[in-house]
Protein backbone atom coordinates (compact mmCIF):
# COMPACT_ATOMS: atom_id res chain seq x y z
CA UNK A 1 0.00 0.00 0.00
CA UNK A 2 1.33 3.46 -0.91
CA UNK A 3 2.45 5.69 1.95
CA UNK A 4 0.40 8.86 2.23
CA UNK A 5 2.32 12.11 2.78
CA UNK A 6 1.91 13.89 6.13
CA UNK A 7 -0.09 17.09 5.91
CA UNK A 8 1.64 20.38 6.73
CA UNK A 9 0.68 22.18 9.92
CA UNK A 10 -1.88 24.95 10.15
CA UNK A 11 0.67 27.67 9.40
CA UNK A 12 2.11 25.87 6.37
CA UNK A 13 -1.34 25.29 4.89
CA UNK A 14 -2.43 28.86 5.70
CA UNK A 15 0.69 30.21 3.97
CA UNK A 16 -0.09 28.14 0.86
CA UNK A 17 -3.67 29.41 0.84
CA UNK A 18 -2.50 33.00 1.36
CA UNK A 19 -0.12 32.73 -1.61
CA UNK A 20 -2.86 31.16 -3.74
CA UNK A 21 -5.29 33.97 -2.86
CA UNK A 22 -2.71 36.64 -3.66
CA UNK A 23 -1.99 35.01 -7.01
CA UNK A 24 -5.73 34.71 -7.79
CA UNK A 25 -6.29 38.33 -6.82
CA UNK A 26 -3.31 39.46 -8.89
CA UNK A 27 -4.76 37.66 -11.93
CA UNK A 28 -8.38 38.85 -11.52
CA UNK A 29 -8.06 42.01 -9.36
CA UNK A 30 -11.78 41.76 -8.58
CA UNK A 31 -11.58 42.65 -4.88
CA UNK A 32 -8.75 45.17 -5.26
CA UNK A 33 -10.55 47.05 -8.01
CA UNK A 34 -13.83 47.08 -6.06
CA UNK A 35 -12.16 48.37 -2.91
CA UNK A 36 -9.98 50.97 -4.61
CA UNK A 37 -12.76 52.27 -6.86
CA UNK A 38 -15.08 52.60 -3.89
CA UNK A 39 -12.39 54.31 -1.80
CA UNK A 40 -11.55 56.66 -4.67
CA UNK A 41 -15.20 57.60 -5.23
CA UNK A 42 -15.78 58.31 -1.53
CA UNK A 43 -12.55 60.32 -1.26
CA UNK A 44 -13.56 62.50 -4.18
CA UNK A 45 -17.05 63.03 -2.74
CA UNK A 46 -15.69 63.87 0.70
CA UNK A 47 -13.12 66.20 -0.84
CA UNK A 48 -15.78 68.13 -2.75
CA UNK A 49 -18.41 68.13 -0.02
CA UNK A 50 -16.27 68.86 3.03
CA UNK A 51 -12.85 69.94 1.84
CA UNK A 52 -10.07 71.19 4.09
CA UNK A 53 -11.35 74.74 4.63
CA UNK A 54 -15.07 74.37 5.19
CA UNK A 55 -14.76 73.21 8.78
CA UNK A 56 -13.87 75.25 11.83
CA UNK A 57 -10.46 74.29 13.30
CA UNK A 58 -12.04 72.81 16.45
CA UNK A 59 -14.38 70.56 14.43
CA UNK A 60 -11.76 69.25 12.05
CA UNK A 61 -10.21 66.47 14.18
CA UNK A 62 -13.59 64.90 14.93
CA UNK A 63 -15.07 65.18 11.44
CA UNK A 64 -11.88 64.11 9.69
CA UNK A 65 -11.50 61.09 11.99
CA UNK A 66 -15.07 60.00 11.33
CA UNK A 67 -14.73 60.45 7.56
CA UNK A 68 -11.45 58.55 7.37
CA UNK A 69 -12.81 55.52 9.18
CA UNK A 70 -16.05 55.64 7.20
CA UNK A 71 -14.01 55.30 4.01
CA UNK A 72 -12.00 52.39 5.44
CA UNK A 73 -15.09 50.71 6.93
CA UNK A 74 -17.20 50.79 3.78
CA UNK A 75 -14.24 49.80 1.63
CA UNK A 76 -13.81 46.75 3.85
CA UNK A 77 -17.52 45.96 3.56
CA UNK A 78 -17.25 46.18 -0.23
CA UNK A 79 -14.36 43.82 -0.84
CA UNK A 80 -13.71 41.54 2.11
CA UNK A 81 -16.96 39.55 1.88
CA UNK A 82 -15.65 37.91 -1.28
CA UNK A 83 -13.11 35.81 0.64
CA UNK A 84 -15.48 32.87 1.04
CA UNK A 85 -18.28 33.86 -1.33
CA UNK A 86 -15.90 33.42 -4.26
CA UNK A 87 -14.96 29.89 -3.14
CA UNK A 88 -18.62 28.86 -2.77
CA UNK A 89 -19.77 30.49 -6.01
CA UNK A 90 -16.90 29.03 -8.05
CA UNK A 91 -17.41 25.51 -6.62
CA UNK A 92 -13.91 25.35 -5.15
CA UNK A 93 -14.99 25.34 -1.49
CA UNK A 94 -15.50 21.58 -1.35
CA UNK A 95 -12.01 20.95 -2.74
CA UNK A 96 -10.62 23.24 -0.06
CA UNK A 97 -12.68 21.55 2.68
CA UNK A 98 -11.12 18.19 1.87
CA UNK A 99 -7.59 19.49 1.39
CA UNK A 100 -7.00 21.94 4.24
CA UNK A 101 -7.77 21.92 7.97
CA UNK A 102 -10.41 24.54 8.91
CA UNK A 103 -8.12 26.72 11.07
CA UNK A 104 -5.68 26.96 8.15
CA UNK A 105 -8.48 28.07 5.83
CA UNK A 106 -9.57 30.80 8.23
CA UNK A 107 -6.00 31.97 8.87
CA UNK A 108 -5.18 32.03 5.15
CA UNK A 109 -8.32 34.00 4.33
CA UNK A 110 -7.72 36.38 7.24
CA UNK A 111 -4.19 37.07 6.00
CA UNK A 112 -5.48 37.65 2.46
CA UNK A 113 -8.13 40.10 3.66
CA UNK A 114 -5.63 41.85 5.90
CA UNK A 115 -3.23 42.28 2.98
CA UNK A 116 -6.07 43.66 0.84
CA UNK A 117 -7.12 46.08 3.56
CA UNK A 118 -3.56 47.33 4.02
CA UNK A 119 -3.27 47.96 0.29
CA UNK A 120 -6.44 50.07 0.49
CA UNK A 121 -5.15 51.82 3.62
CA UNK A 122 -1.87 52.64 1.87
CA UNK A 123 -3.92 54.27 -0.88
CA UNK A 124 -6.61 55.97 1.21
CA UNK A 125 -4.70 57.38 4.17
CA UNK A 126 -2.02 59.47 2.38
CA UNK A 127 -4.60 60.80 -0.11
CA UNK A 128 -7.04 61.63 2.68
CA UNK A 129 -4.41 63.32 4.86
CA UNK A 130 -3.21 65.43 1.95
CA UNK A 131 -6.63 66.24 0.54
CA UNK A 132 -8.18 67.25 3.87
CA UNK A 133 -5.02 68.88 5.28
CA UNK A 134 -5.50 66.52 8.22
CA UNK A 135 -2.61 67.11 10.63
CA UNK A 136 -1.62 64.42 13.07
CA UNK A 137 0.14 65.40 16.28
CA UNK A 138 0.82 61.78 17.25
CA UNK A 139 1.60 59.75 14.09
CA UNK A 140 2.73 56.78 16.21
CA UNK A 141 -0.68 56.57 17.88
CA UNK A 142 -2.37 56.89 14.49
CA UNK A 143 -0.28 54.03 13.06
CA UNK A 144 -1.15 51.79 16.02
CA UNK A 145 -4.84 52.59 15.52
CA UNK A 146 -4.60 51.79 11.82
CA UNK A 147 -2.79 48.50 12.54
CA UNK A 148 -5.19 47.18 15.16
CA UNK A 149 -8.28 48.79 13.60
CA UNK A 150 -7.57 47.07 10.30
CA UNK A 151 -6.93 43.77 12.06
CA UNK A 152 -10.33 44.06 13.73
CA UNK A 153 -12.05 44.96 10.45
CA UNK A 154 -10.36 42.08 8.62
CA UNK A 155 -11.02 39.56 11.38
CA UNK A 156 -14.72 40.38 11.81
CA UNK A 157 -15.33 40.67 8.04
CA UNK A 158 -13.55 37.37 7.29
CA UNK A 159 -15.56 35.42 9.82
CA UNK A 160 -18.82 37.08 8.77
CA UNK A 161 -17.98 36.29 5.14
CA UNK A 162 -17.66 32.61 6.07
CA UNK A 163 -21.09 32.67 7.73
CA UNK A 164 -22.88 34.30 4.78
CA UNK A 165 -21.06 32.45 1.99
CA UNK A 166 -23.81 29.82 1.59
CA UNK A 167 -26.74 32.22 2.10
CA UNK A 168 -28.90 33.28 -0.84
CA UNK A 169 -28.94 37.00 0.09
CA UNK A 170 -25.23 37.29 0.79
CA UNK A 171 -24.90 41.08 0.53
CA UNK A 172 -27.76 41.84 2.90
CA UNK A 173 -26.74 39.13 5.35
CA UNK A 174 -23.15 40.36 5.38
CA UNK A 175 -24.18 43.93 6.19
CA UNK A 176 -26.71 42.85 8.84
CA UNK A 177 -24.14 40.69 10.63
CA UNK A 178 -21.03 42.79 10.14
CA UNK A 179 -22.29 46.26 11.03
CA UNK A 180 -23.16 45.59 14.69
CA UNK A 181 -20.01 43.50 15.05
CA UNK A 182 -17.84 46.33 13.71
CA UNK A 183 -19.36 49.28 15.56
CA UNK A 184 -17.33 48.94 18.80
CA UNK A 185 -13.89 48.98 17.13
CA UNK A 186 -15.00 51.75 14.78
CA UNK A 187 -16.03 53.97 17.67
CA UNK A 188 -12.71 53.27 19.39
CA UNK A 189 -10.73 53.92 16.21
CA UNK A 190 -12.54 57.20 15.50
CA UNK A 191 -12.09 58.49 19.05
CA UNK A 192 -8.47 57.40 19.10
CA UNK A 193 -7.78 59.10 15.77
CA UNK A 194 -9.26 62.34 17.12
CA UNK A 195 -6.84 62.09 20.04
CA UNK A 196 -3.96 61.45 17.61
CA UNK A 197 -4.91 64.69 15.84
CA UNK A 198 -5.04 66.80 19.00
CA UNK A 199 -2.51 65.34 21.48
CA UNK A 200 1.21 64.90 20.99
CA UNK A 201 1.65 62.21 23.65
CA UNK A 202 1.17 58.59 22.59
CA UNK A 203 -0.07 57.74 26.07
CA UNK A 204 -3.09 60.06 25.66
CA UNK A 205 -4.72 57.60 23.25
CA UNK A 206 -3.40 54.27 24.44
CA UNK A 207 -6.74 53.32 25.98
CA UNK A 208 -8.22 53.24 22.49
CA UNK A 209 -5.36 51.07 21.25
CA UNK A 210 -5.98 48.72 24.19
CA UNK A 211 -9.68 48.61 23.28
CA UNK A 212 -8.83 47.62 19.71
CA UNK A 213 -6.29 45.00 20.84
CA UNK A 214 -8.88 43.48 23.21
CA UNK A 215 -11.54 43.51 20.49
CA UNK A 216 -9.18 41.91 17.98
CA UNK A 217 -8.25 39.22 20.49
CA UNK A 218 -11.85 38.38 21.35
CA UNK A 219 -13.17 38.38 17.78
CA UNK A 220 -10.23 36.45 16.34
CA UNK A 221 -10.38 33.84 19.12
CA UNK A 222 -14.15 33.46 18.74
CA UNK A 223 -13.72 33.15 14.96
CA UNK A 224 -11.20 30.30 15.33
CA UNK A 225 -13.38 28.53 17.90
CA UNK A 226 -16.54 28.73 15.80
CA UNK A 227 -15.13 28.44 12.30
CA UNK A 228 -15.06 24.65 12.13
CA UNK A 229 -18.85 24.47 12.56
CA UNK A 230 -19.46 27.35 10.13
CA UNK A 231 -17.15 26.02 7.42
CA UNK A 232 -18.15 22.36 7.42
CA UNK A 233 -21.94 22.61 7.86
CA UNK B 1 -8.85 1.09 5.69
CA UNK B 2 -12.46 -0.12 5.30
CA UNK B 3 -15.28 2.18 4.27
CA UNK B 4 -18.28 1.40 6.48
CA UNK B 5 -21.85 2.70 6.22
CA UNK B 6 -24.28 1.81 9.01
CA UNK B 7 -28.02 2.44 8.57
CA UNK B 8 -27.11 5.52 6.59
CA UNK B 9 -29.88 7.87 5.54
CA UNK B 10 -29.88 11.39 4.17
CA UNK B 11 -33.03 13.51 3.91
CA UNK B 12 -33.69 17.04 2.73
CA UNK B 13 -36.61 18.32 4.74
CA UNK B 14 -39.10 15.46 4.84
CA UNK B 15 -37.87 13.93 1.60
CA UNK B 16 -35.52 11.00 2.11
CA UNK B 17 -32.97 10.92 -0.70
CA UNK B 18 -30.68 8.13 0.45
CA UNK B 19 -31.02 4.96 2.49
CA UNK B 20 -31.22 3.32 4.82
CA UNK B 21 -28.00 1.72 3.59
CA UNK B 22 -25.44 -0.49 5.30
CA UNK B 23 -22.30 -1.85 3.67
CA UNK B 24 -18.60 -2.39 4.17
CA UNK B 25 -15.98 -2.02 1.44
CA UNK B 26 -12.58 -3.52 2.13
CA UNK B 27 -9.25 -2.21 0.75
CA UNK B 28 -8.64 -3.34 -2.80
CA UNK B 29 -12.34 -3.39 -3.59
CA UNK B 30 -14.39 -1.04 -5.76
CA UNK B 31 -18.01 -0.19 -4.94
CA UNK B 32 -20.27 0.92 -7.78
CA UNK B 33 -23.23 3.19 -7.08
CA UNK B 34 -25.89 2.98 -9.78
CA UNK B 35 -29.28 4.52 -10.26
CA UNK B 36 -31.23 6.82 -12.55
CA UNK B 37 -30.91 10.61 -12.51
CA UNK B 38 -32.20 12.06 -9.25
CA UNK B 39 -31.88 8.77 -7.39
CA UNK B 40 -29.38 10.22 -4.89
CA UNK B 41 -26.02 8.95 -6.18
CA UNK B 42 -24.28 12.29 -5.76
CA UNK B 43 -25.88 12.84 -2.35
CA UNK B 44 -24.68 9.40 -1.24
CA UNK B 45 -21.14 10.06 -2.46
CA UNK B 46 -21.03 13.48 -0.77
CA UNK B 47 -22.32 11.93 2.45
CA UNK B 48 -19.75 9.12 2.31
CA UNK B 49 -16.99 11.67 1.66
CA UNK B 50 -18.02 13.73 4.69
CA UNK B 51 -19.11 16.74 2.67
CA UNK B 52 -22.70 16.33 3.91
CA UNK B 53 -23.69 15.10 7.34
CA UNK B 54 -25.92 11.96 7.37
CA UNK B 55 -29.43 12.44 8.70
CA UNK B 56 -29.28 9.16 10.61
CA UNK B 57 -26.75 6.37 10.84
CA UNK B 58 -23.08 6.85 10.21
CA UNK B 59 -20.12 6.58 7.84
CA UNK B 60 -16.75 5.45 9.13
CA UNK B 61 -13.25 4.80 7.90
CA UNK B 62 -12.09 1.82 9.91
CA UNK B 63 -8.68 0.27 10.34
CA UNK B 64 -6.69 -1.49 13.07
CA UNK B 65 -6.51 1.75 15.06
CA UNK B 66 -10.28 2.17 15.25
CA UNK B 67 -12.83 4.12 13.26
CA UNK B 68 -12.99 7.76 12.28
CA UNK B 69 -15.66 9.79 10.57
CA UNK B 70 -14.74 11.03 7.07
CA UNK B 71 -14.71 14.60 8.45
CA UNK B 72 -11.95 13.65 10.86
CA UNK B 73 -10.04 11.82 8.14
CA UNK B 74 -10.34 14.28 5.27
CA UNK B 75 -6.68 13.73 4.33
CA UNK B 76 -7.55 10.08 3.58
CA UNK B 77 -10.23 11.02 1.06
CA UNK B 78 -10.05 11.84 -2.63
CA UNK B 79 -13.09 13.12 -4.50
CA UNK B 80 -13.99 13.95 -8.09
CA UNK B 81 -17.46 15.12 -9.09
CA UNK B 82 -19.13 17.23 -11.75
CA UNK B 83 -19.78 19.99 -9.19
CA UNK B 84 -16.14 20.06 -8.08
CA UNK B 85 -14.17 22.97 -9.50
CA UNK B 86 -10.53 23.91 -9.23
CA UNK B 87 -9.27 27.48 -9.60
CA UNK B 88 -9.97 28.69 -13.13
CA UNK B 89 -7.67 31.70 -12.94
CA UNK B 90 -4.70 29.53 -11.95
CA UNK B 91 -2.86 27.30 -14.39
CA UNK B 92 -3.14 23.53 -14.23
CA UNK B 93 0.36 23.38 -12.76
CA UNK B 94 -0.39 26.04 -10.13
CA UNK B 95 -3.60 24.25 -9.10
CA UNK B 96 -1.79 20.96 -8.61
CA UNK B 97 1.12 22.61 -6.79
CA UNK B 98 -1.31 24.38 -4.44
CA UNK B 99 -3.21 21.23 -3.51
CA UNK B 100 0.01 19.23 -3.28
CA UNK B 101 1.33 21.73 -0.72
CA UNK B 102 -1.87 21.45 1.30
CA UNK B 103 -1.40 17.68 1.35
CA UNK B 104 2.28 17.88 2.30
CA UNK B 105 3.65 16.65 -1.00
CA UNK B 106 6.74 18.10 -2.63
CA UNK B 107 5.25 20.46 -5.20
CA UNK B 108 7.99 21.18 -7.72
CA UNK B 109 6.87 22.24 -11.21
CA UNK B 110 8.48 19.09 -12.63
CA UNK B 111 6.31 16.93 -10.38
CA UNK B 112 3.16 18.73 -11.53
CA UNK B 113 4.17 18.34 -15.17
CA UNK B 114 4.79 14.64 -14.64
CA UNK B 115 1.35 14.30 -13.02
CA UNK B 116 -0.26 16.11 -15.95
CA UNK B 117 1.50 13.76 -18.38
CA UNK B 118 0.29 10.86 -16.24
CA UNK B 119 -3.33 11.54 -17.21
CA UNK B 120 -2.49 11.69 -20.88
CA UNK B 121 -2.15 15.46 -21.31
CA UNK B 122 0.80 17.25 -22.86
CA UNK B 123 2.44 19.35 -20.10
CA UNK B 124 4.07 21.63 -22.68
CA UNK B 125 0.60 22.70 -23.86
CA UNK B 126 -1.46 22.29 -20.71
CA UNK B 127 0.64 23.04 -17.63
CA UNK B 128 0.92 26.81 -18.02
CA UNK B 129 -2.63 27.31 -19.32
CA UNK B 130 -5.25 28.79 -16.97
CA UNK B 131 -7.74 26.11 -16.09
CA UNK B 132 -10.68 28.10 -17.45
CA UNK B 133 -9.06 27.96 -20.90
CA UNK B 134 -8.94 24.15 -20.95
CA UNK B 135 -11.69 21.95 -22.36
CA UNK B 136 -14.12 20.26 -19.98
CA UNK B 137 -12.47 16.90 -20.64
CA UNK B 138 -8.99 18.27 -19.95
CA UNK B 139 -10.23 19.82 -16.71
CA UNK B 140 -11.77 16.47 -15.75
CA UNK B 141 -8.38 14.81 -16.12
CA UNK B 142 -6.74 17.52 -13.98
CA UNK B 143 -9.42 16.87 -11.37
CA UNK B 144 -8.43 13.20 -11.37
CA UNK B 145 -4.86 14.25 -10.54
CA UNK B 146 -6.15 16.55 -7.79
CA UNK B 147 -8.14 13.70 -6.23
CA UNK B 148 -5.29 11.22 -6.18
CA UNK B 149 -2.17 13.32 -5.60
CA UNK B 150 -2.16 12.55 -1.86
CA UNK B 151 -2.69 8.80 -2.30
CA UNK B 152 -6.07 8.70 -0.57
CA UNK B 153 -7.20 5.58 1.26
CA UNK B 154 -10.72 6.11 -0.10
CA UNK B 155 -11.34 7.57 -3.54
CA UNK B 156 -14.81 8.77 -4.59
CA UNK B 157 -15.43 9.13 -8.31
CA UNK B 158 -18.80 10.67 -9.16
CA UNK B 159 -19.48 10.44 -12.90
CA UNK B 160 -15.72 10.11 -13.56
CA UNK B 161 -16.03 9.59 -17.31
CA UNK B 162 -18.29 12.55 -18.01
CA UNK B 163 -16.89 14.59 -20.90
CA UNK B 164 -14.02 12.15 -21.43
CA UNK B 165 -13.05 10.52 -24.71
CA UNK B 166 -11.90 6.91 -24.97
CA UNK B 167 -8.36 7.80 -23.91
CA UNK B 168 -9.79 9.65 -20.89
CA UNK B 169 -11.91 6.64 -19.98
CA UNK B 170 -8.78 4.53 -20.06
CA UNK B 171 -7.22 7.00 -17.61
CA UNK B 172 -10.20 6.52 -15.28
CA UNK B 173 -9.79 2.75 -15.50
CA UNK B 174 -6.09 3.11 -14.66
CA UNK B 175 -6.83 5.43 -11.72
CA UNK B 176 -9.29 2.88 -10.33
CA UNK B 177 -6.80 0.05 -10.83
CA UNK B 178 -4.12 2.05 -8.97
CA UNK B 179 -6.57 2.82 -6.19
CA UNK B 180 -7.05 -0.91 -5.61
CA UNK B 181 -3.41 -1.09 -4.51
CA UNK B 182 -3.86 1.55 -1.81
CA UNK B 183 -7.44 1.33 -0.62
CA UNK B 184 -11.10 1.63 -1.52
CA UNK B 185 -12.73 3.23 -4.56
CA UNK B 186 -16.37 4.22 -4.96
CA UNK B 187 -17.65 4.87 -8.49
CA UNK B 188 -21.06 6.51 -8.89
CA UNK B 189 -22.28 6.61 -12.47
CA UNK B 190 -24.91 5.84 -15.05
CA UNK B 191 -22.21 4.80 -17.45
CA UNK B 192 -21.95 1.05 -17.98
CA UNK B 193 -18.20 1.34 -18.58
CA UNK B 194 -17.65 3.10 -15.25
CA UNK B 195 -19.80 0.60 -13.37
CA UNK B 196 -17.96 -2.31 -14.97
CA UNK B 197 -14.91 -1.24 -12.95
CA UNK B 198 -16.74 -2.10 -9.70
CA UNK B 199 -16.63 -5.40 -7.81
CA UNK B 200 -19.89 -4.84 -5.96
CA UNK B 201 -22.80 -2.55 -6.53
CA UNK B 202 -25.37 -0.50 -4.66
CA UNK B 203 -28.39 0.42 -6.76
CA UNK B 204 -30.48 3.38 -5.63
Amino acid sequence: MTERPARPGVFGAAAALFRKDLLSEWRTRVSTNALLLFAFAVLVLVGYAVGPASLSPEDRPTVHSVLLWIVLFFSAMTGLARAFVKEEDAGTAAALRLAAPPPAVLLGKLLSNLALLFVVTLFVVPVFLAMMSFELKSPALFLLLLLFGNLGLASACTFTAAIVAKASAKGTMFAVLAVPLLLPPLVGAVMGTRVAATETELSAGLDFVRLLVAYDGVVTTAAFLLFDAVWRE
Amino acid sequence: MDLVAENLTRSFGRRRVVGPLSFRVAPGRVLGVAGPNGSGKTTLVRTLAGLIRPTTGGVFLEDGDGRRSPRDAADAIGWVAPDLSLYGELTARENLQFFAKLHGRPAAPAWADEAIAGVGLDPARIAATPLHALSTGQRQRIKLVYATLHHPAVLFLDEPSSNLDDAGRAVVARVVAEQRTRGVAVVASNDAGDLALADERVTL
